[in-house]
């Protein structure tokens, strides 16, 4: 009896001993985590916020200018404005056109054919292409007088179209070059979607006499709802943030018809050196995410669940 | 045995070691006696890195005896973000290349040096003449001009004999251009095959081309004392109404700019018969098209009330963060040089800045490069003023406005000018 006191004891004993130093080790395995955290990305957007107060121009001390950039920002500097509605416009282009491609390319390829994932692999090839590379092949697409579409225009008797040089299409061209290379990302995304699908509740619905559309109105759509949400989550602060299509094909033009609020970030910060109008940019556009963002989320009730 | 093989190898390694360490104390000795000076140059074109890294960099170390230049090469798109970057962060090179655009910016922050001294200490500084001036801000000089730059009307001699047109006598006024560019544009039924002058609406060449017509017409774009727009005049009205009429004239072309053909530019593919271009887009049709090259002429600046054309230089700003402030101001020297310069500007086919050098071969061999010297003599530089960037972008903002039809050239102008004293004041 007095031997098993003593050895539960001493199990107690080691048990405490090993939590002790469990409880130390703890946080020295999340501190290279914490410390990356910390440096790279909380102090960053500290020193962007104090930016935004500030008239810094990266060539001399910054002075405190209190709010003035968010008041010029907002309420003096058209463009702006202009560039808010232009990002808006290209969120509500890409994502419905995306969500659609991304998920037909996944009904399309969710199936067991041979040389399947070769095609998989295609699709989702444009997504692995740096957004410059894409430009500048979609630069050539779009050339008025040498590019393929105009050729293929030209081919049915159809007028040459000035893509990227017309106000009223520029914008439209780099929505289709968008969708064309992020459609293969959430393609992949719904495709594991697609195959975390029970295949009885097809068979079911089959056997209950259920159409293809039927099956996809009344069980894919809903179980995908989910990750339909988190594309539009993500597709969404993606599309505000685009900057790299609009500064390798675009520069903005014309007439500021593609100038996106991440654009104007980069005019004001390298072409004006004026970083605390860009912080300050950059901080109404987070506030701007960051409450849409909260406002999907609040929103969210998957059509399963209504 | 073991043992000893074991001792061996130890013995061996702990040689390697202190070796290699004698090696690495002596390398970072001669290093730390090596003195360097770090220099960025604009632009990556082939032949330009290989003048300064075959041809100026072992003649400037050679002439220098311990000193390492240290050369980068920055495209120009990434030039200002990076400099600033580098300012920002202490550590500037000694020397950087930059657009004289540059000038006021870096001098109002006062990172850049000013060079009057060394001018006046500098025994070649009269073979520059008024370039010299080029990279001055509030009576001061800050930069070293290296090559030159400009826009000139650059047309297709075989076109003009197609239209009935004499090559040899170009347009010279606001009239005899519109009429040149009307009989010089060619349609196949409503199909424009070849328009008769292409003009820019956007970007930083559209306020390039278009403030020669301005100050042809006696024009300014800003107060002679920087602190208001200037170029909403009756003046300015007029050279905006003519330029969008000329732009957008149906009859000529469209609106929209011609683009390049793969390599080829407009002109030299032939969809364009007119062109504002620089000189080293003349070089480039030169090895790019040389079926076309004989064809390709250069006009003088037009003349209305005056004759004026838009130049600008490009050259070596000493920073203030220097450590190294004699041994940058060596380089100047060296670069200054007939030799190095003319390595440098026949590489990158543009305008010499020294004018003993318009008289050297890579010159009087090019017919276009003898013409855009001769245009020089109508230069005209865009101000020095830290405010410049800004300004320009407002003004081709509007200029494009009003090539679209968005607003009238006069309510454009007068939009402009608005938004530009906002800046100014």
């Amino acid at each position: 009896m007095g031997a098993a006191a003593a050895g539960q004891a001493k199990a107690a004993g080691w048990a405490a001993g090993r939590r002790g130093r469990i409880r130390w080790i703890i946080p020295l395995f999340l501190l290279p985590a914490v410390a990356y955290t910390l440096v790279f990305r909380v102090a960053p957007i500290g020193a962007s916020f104090y930016l935004s107060l500030t008239d810094y121009t990266m060539l001399s001390r910054p002075n405190w200018v209190g709010l003035e950039n968010y008041r010029r920002v907002l309420f003096e500097y058209d463009l702006f404005w202009q560039a808010f509605a232009n990002t808006v416009q290209f969120a509500l282009e890409v994502l419905p056109l995306n969500i659609a491609l991304a998920l037909g390319l996944a009904l399309l390829v969710n199936r067991a054919i041979r040389g399947i994932a070769a095609f998989r692999a295609i699709y989702y090839l444009p997504s692995v292409m740096s957004v410059i590379a894409a430009s500048m092949v979609w630069l050539w697409l779009y050339n008025t007088r040498v590019g393929l579409l105009n050729s293929v225009l030209a081919a049915v008797g159809l007028p040459a179209v000035n893509w990227l040089g017309n106000p009223g299409t520029a914008l439209h061209s780099l929505v289709l070059m968008r969708v064309w290379k992020g459609a293969g990302v959430n393609m992949v995304i719904y495709l594991a979607g697609l195959q975390g699908i029970p295949v009885e509740l097809y068979e079911a619905a089959t056997i209950d006499g259920a159409g293809a559309f039927q099956r996809f109105r009344r069980i894919t759509w809903p179980l995908l709802w989910p990750v339909t949400f988190y594309i539009i989550v993500m597709g969404l602060i993606s599309t505000f943030q685009t900057f790299g299509e609009i500064y390798a094909m675009t520069q903005g033009g014309p007439l500021e018809s593609t100038t996106t609020v991440g654009y104007l970030i980069y005019q004001a910060a390298f072409q004006y050196f004026e970083m605390g109008a860009a912080s300050a940019i950059s901080f109404v556009l987070f506030v701007v995410i960051f409450t849409l963002s909260v406002l999907q989320l609040k929103a969210y009730r998957s059509p399963a669940e209504a | 045995m073991q043992r000893h093989k074991k001792a061996t190898a130890l013995r061996t390694c702990a040689v390697v070691l202190v070796l290699m360490t004698l090696m690495v104390v002596a390398a970072g000795a001669s290093l730390a006696a090596e003195r360097t000076v770090r220099v960025w140059f604009a632009g990556t074109p082939e032949p330009f890195m290989r003048a300064v890294n075959d041809v100026l960099k072992p003649a400037f170390e050679t002439k220098h005896p311990g000193v390492r230049l240290q050369v980068d090469f920055i495209p120009w798109g990434e030039l200002s973000p990076k400099l600033a970057t580098a300012f920002a962060g202490g550590v500037a090179p000694d020397l950087f290349m930059h657009g004289q655009a540059a000038t006021a910016s870096f001098a109002a922050a006062g990172q850049v040096a000013p060079l009057d001294d060394w001018f006046a200490s500098f025994s070649g500084a009269a073979d520059f003449g008024a370039t010299l001036n080029a990279g001055s801000y509030l009576g001061k000089r800050y930069m070293l001009p290296v090559f030159g730059s400009g826009q000139l009307l650059v047309y297709r001699a075989d076109f003009f004999r197609e239209a009935g047109l004499d090559p040899q006598a170009p347009p010279s006024t606001w009239d005899e251009l519109m009429a040149a560019a009307r009989k010089l544009a060619r349609h196949e039924g409503a199909r424009l095959i070849r328009e008769g002058i292409d003009l820019p609406v956007r970007g930083i060449s559209a306020q390039q081309v278009w403030s020669p017509f301005l100050w042809q017409n006696g024009g300014e774009l800003l107060s002679s004392d920087g602190t208001a727009a200037a170029f909403n005049t009756p003046a300015g009205a007029e050279a905006l109404r003519f330029y969008v009429s000329l732009a957008t004239d149906a009859a000529i072309g469209t609106v929209d700019e011609a683009q390049p053909v793969g390599n080829l530019p407009p002109l030299a593919a032939g969809t364009v018969a007119m062109s504002f271009l620089p000189l080293e887009v003349i070089n480039d049709i030169a090895n790019y098209a040389p079926d076309v090259y004989p064809h390709i002429r250069v006009a003088a600046p037009l003349r209305r009330q005056t004759q004026a054309a838009w130049f600008s230089f490009a050259g070596m700003f000493v920073s203030r963060q220097s450590k190294e402030p004699e041994l940058a101001r060596e380089f100047l020297a060296f670069l200054a040089g007939e030799e190095p310069l003319e390595a440098i500007v026949s590489a990158l086919g543009g305008l010499p800045p020294r004018q003993s050098l318009s008289r050297a071969s890579f010159v009087t061999k090019n017919p276009a490069a003898v013409a855009f010297i001769q245009g020089m003599a109508h230069a005209r530089f865009n101000p020095n003023h830290p405010q410049w960037v800004k300004t320009r972008d407002i003004l081709v903002r509007y200029i494009e406005q009003a090539a679209f039809g968005r607003l009238a050239p006069d309510q454009a102008l007068a939009q402009a000018e608005r938004e530009v004293n906002r800046i100014l004041r």
